[in-house]
């Protein structure tokens, strides 16, 4: 019996020792990404000791700061509903979202020179702080943006090609995070969604705006076709399917198919490069992926390709089918063109400031993707000076700026067609890139394509 | 009693077998742990705004000056039991009790009360119950008291935590199942004993294995049925789980027939999956042990933040009164191991896991320096039931098992668990003290 006894007890000692491993593999391993959940409301308790840092946009114009009154801090955004899916929002009671959210560590004082710092005050009883954040944004531009969106639904992205620094990422309808508990409710129960940011996570169909990546792909794969000419009859047939144009063009080269924006050439482009080589196209325009922002993006999606057919090869070449795709990723498909084809990654931050004010990080910029050639780029820009010159865009045209430019008229089953403008300026050395969408707000030439020229306009005379 | 000069000798060389049950060390032990407390206590102090600290110094000194004089009691007496479960008792109680007072300190005081309680049925233990063998002999009246007992609570009881187990006396709330269980180990080891060879053996054979016959098992396992049974009626799940532990580990202890060991797992493991189909709760809570997360808002809501509190501690800890261990449901109870995860750390949850592991270890010890098989069974039937008990729930507050209603050995708050777990210390000790006085 004595054995047994025994083996009882290394049984339950071998239990315990098991117990200590799986102990400290918790707590030293899993523990801090378990405790980074946002449900953990550690991190409110702990933030309300220090005193967060502050969210600047490009020019120094506060987007989001903690205000005192006696000892409680509150935060607020004073832009309001024009910043809030960029900047987000931090709440006992909803979590955190944007910038707040991603940033939250440096904003609390938690990295870097900081982290030591705030231990010694805290040890000391005096107050820790948190560093500032400055953004890349433009307060004024993405105002402009947001007024010009006014209440219809859709989004507004503007960039700066030569770096990939964003200055303006709007988003319609939008709402106050001021207001955040008194609405709450009614967000969450609005079918217009407010609380999406449109811009990096809409899904629409592009339109006659993908034709730009389906010439990017079929120059690539034919360089010749540079100097060829298409016929368009006002219609195309594939495989018994009709697809229609919005007029005749007769005969067209590639610039003016852009320019006129020709649904039968481009379909015709689409066939020809087959499933394969339009996935390689899509693919090369980084559209798949999420560039890494720091907010969340939605990756573009299509039909897969067993399921792309001729007849929805040929209208995912004109940006129809099951082609869906951001505002942010059309937007950088336009910088693709106007940086002679490279992709610099986007980035909403500039620097990042500890809570001495020296700066502890700042974005470089980087190259993301090459996309296409300089001589392809090169092409696709003349047709789409073109288009603002007398083709489809010519709403967008800007007095003393060449713009560039391709509109879309994206036809969707919620109703009338998204009007879709995206483009660059000025056209012989590009420093903006723009992407603009309303919901099924009619034609891309007459809507999308005025609104994009005021902000393209508005962004010149700052500087950009 | 003897009384005899043992006490007064410290650890010498040649007198290694005899530090077993010298008070000297258990005096030094307990001054050790009177300075832990202390600290414990003017931590709390200093650190911790309100009546926390305030309330807590003299409980804490009341508390050391109680656990001194008991082991005083037991050095005039000449009692020779085990000189290191006293000590490992009086930290964990003192974890427990500075732990409560964190929290809560109408908690704290409580509990202190309740300690001061248990010490005083610790001494008497100790002190009537030193010829614990006669209760052998009364086997089937505990059985059928601690049937009622039992029953009871299903129908006059209250629910507590999702366990009806609880009698409800105005004053405070009486749980049964916690004293039934040394009633249950007092009657198995009875039983076992007087029926060990037949068992064993077996009088009838299935095959190539020889099995016991009707009269030996049916009492066995009517017993343990019922009690099984009652424990599920009362959605004391984890309980059940340490009865049907425990229960495992003394027939094997008797047997040493690893034919039962795999017949009792097969059964458990029978009876699990079919109370998963049977009963919502017990799906439910499997569901959130093996993942939590979806529920995060329900009924994952407590797992989740034990997590949460386990997550934020770090090796060091947060330091105690700077973690918040108030977001945990339930923290005083059930959950006070994760409270101490987060502020004293991993080095602060390991130090109780080894505690406990000492005080297992000690146990076993015990159990093998016995003179005879009903000591040895009853002594291993204790270590197993609390080793188990606190394996149990360390296990479910950090997510390694299901989470499951049962205290934690001497620190969660509770009176009944800790006067039973007190009484079990001092059967325990009489134990140890009648194995050493006979050397």
């Amino acid at each position: 019996m004595k054995r047994n006894i025994l083996k009882l007890g290394i049984l339950m000692l071998g239990l315990f020792t098991v117990l200590v491993f799986y102990l400290s593999y918790l707590q030293v391993i899993k523990g801090p990404a378990i405790a980074a959940n946002s449900y953990n409301r550690r991190f409110m308790e702990f933030e309300a000791q220090v005193r967060r840092g502050t969210i600047y946009d490009a020019k120094g114009v506060s987007l989001a700061r903690t205000e005192f009154s006696g000892d409680r801090g509150r935060r607020i955004y004073p832009r309001g509903r024009e910043t809030a899916h960029l900047v987000g929002y931090i709440s006992d009671l909803y979590g955190r979202a944007g910038l707040e959210s991603t940033y939250d560590h440096y904003l609390l004082g938690m990295e870097g020179p900081d982290r030591v710092r705030n231990f010694i005050n805290k040890l000391l009883d005096r107050e820790q702080s948190g560093g500032d954040i400055v953004l890349t944004l433009d307060a004024y531009l993405q105002g402009l943006a947001m007024d010009m969106l006014g209440s219809r639904r859709g989004a507004i992205v503007l960039l700066d090609p030569r770096s990939g620094a964003v200055r303006v990422m709007a988003s319609s309808p939008s709402y106050d995070p001021n207001q955040l508990s008194d609405i709450w409710n009614s967000l969450v129960t609005d079918e217009a969604s407010p609380l999406i940011n449109r811009a990096a996570q809409g899904a629409y169909p592009p339109g006659s705006t993908f034709k730009i990546v389906t010439a990017a792909g079929a120059l690539a794969g034919d360089p010749s076709l540079a100097r060829k000419t298409f016929n368009c009859p006002g219609y195309i047939e594939v495989n018994g399917y009709k697809l229609p144009d919005t007029a005749v063009h007769g005969e067209v080269d590639i610039k003016k198919a852009l320019a006129v924006s020709c649904n039968t050439t481009f379909a015709q482009l689409g066939l020809n490069l087959g499933p394969n080589g339009f996935e390689r196209a899509v693919k090369a325009f980084g559209l798949e992926q999420d560039p890494g922002l720091g907010i969340p993006v939605r990756p573009a999606t299509m039909a897969p390709s067993d399921k792309m057919d001729p007849a929805e090869l040929a209208s995912s070449a004109i940006g129809q089918g099951e082609v869906l795709v951001s505002p942010l990723h059309m937007a950088l498909v336009a910088a693709a063109v106007a940086n002679r084809g490279v992709i610099m990654r986007p980035y909403l931050v500039d620097t990042i400031k500890d809570s001495m004010g020296e700066v502890i990080q700042r974005t470089s910029e980087r190259k993301w993707l090459t996309a296409s050639t300089p001589e392809i780029s090169g092409i696709i820009k003349e047709g789409m000076i073109e288009a603002v010159r007398y083709g489809t865009a010519t709403a967008a045209a800007v007095p003393g700026m060449q713009v560039a430019g391709k509109t879309g008229s994206a036809q969707n089953p919620h109703g009338p067609s998204h009007a879709w403008f995206i483009g660059f300026a000025p056209a012989d050395r590009p420093s903006l890139a723009v992407a603009v969408i309303l919901e099924n707000a009619g034609s891309g030439g007459a809507v999308a394509a005025p609104i994009a020229g005021r902000l393209l306009a508005a962004a010149a005379a700052r500087g950009y | 009693m003897i009384s005899g000069s043992f006490g007064q000798h410290g650890i010498s060389p040649s007198g290694i077998m005899r530090a077993t049950g010298s008070r000297t060390i258990e005096r030094n032990l307990l001054l050790l742990a009177a300075l832990y407390t202390l600290a414990g206590m003017l931590a709390l102090y200093l650190g911790v705004p309100g009546a926390h600290g305030h309330q807590a110094l003299p409980a804490g000194l009341v508390t050391v000056i109680a656990f001194f004089l008991v082991h005083l009691y037991w050095k005039k007496c000449g009692y020779k039991a085990d000189c290191f479960l006293l000590p490992i008792t009086a930290v964990l109680s003192s974890t427990g009790l500075v732990f409560l007072f964190r929290l809560n300190p109408a908690y704290g005081m409580r509990q202190f009360a309740w300690i001061l309680i248990g010490l005083g049925a610790l001494l008497l233990t100790s002190r009537l119950l030193i010829d614990f063998r006669f209760l052998g002999d009364y086997k089937y009246i505990y059985a059928l008291g601690g049937l009622i007992a039992l029953i009871l609570p299903i129908f006059f009881g209250v629910e507590q935590g999702g366990a009806k187990s609880w009698l409800d006396f105005g004053l405070f709330h009486f749980q049964p199942s916690e004293f039934v269980k040394i009633l249950v180990v007092l009657f198995l080891a009875s039983y076992l004993v007087e029926n060990r060879a037949l068992l064993t053996a077996g009088t009838r054979s299935l095959g190539w294995l020889s099995i016991p016959g009707p009269q030996e098992w049916v009492p066995l396992a009517a017993m343990w049925g019922v009690s099984l049974l009652l424990l599920v009626f009362q959605r004391d799940l984890g309980t059940a789980l340490i009865y049907f532990g425990a229960f495992l580990a003394m027939v094997y202890a008797a047997t040493s027939r690893v034919l039962y060991v795999l017949f009792g797992l097969g059964l458990f493991i029978a009876g699990a999956a079919a109370s998963y189909h049977l009963f919502g709760h017990v799906r439910s809570r499997v569901e959130i042990w093996l993942n939590p997360w979806p529920f995060i808002d329900t009924s994952g809501y407590q797992i989740i933040q034990s997590l949460f509190a386990i997550g934020s501690g770090g090796i060091l800890g947060t330091g105690l009164g700077q973690g918040y261990p108030g977001f945990i449901p339930l923290a005083h109870t059930d959950l006070i191991f994760s409270a101490i995860c987060e502020e004293m750390g991993l080095l602060g949850g390991t130090a109780v896991i080894l505690l406990f592991m000492i005080y297992v270890y000690r146990g076993i010890k015990i159990a093998l320096n016995t003179k005879d098989e009903f000591a040895a069974l009853a002594a291993s039937g204790f270590t197993a039931l609390f080793g188990l008990q606190a394996f149990i729930i360390i296990s479910g507050v950090t997510g390694l098992l299901p989470l499951t209603g049962v205290t934690l050995p001497y620190m969660s708050y509770g009176g009944s668990s800790l006067v039973a777990n007190f009484i079990l210390l001092g059967l325990l000790l009489n134990i140890s003290h009648e194995a050493e006085a006979g050397l």
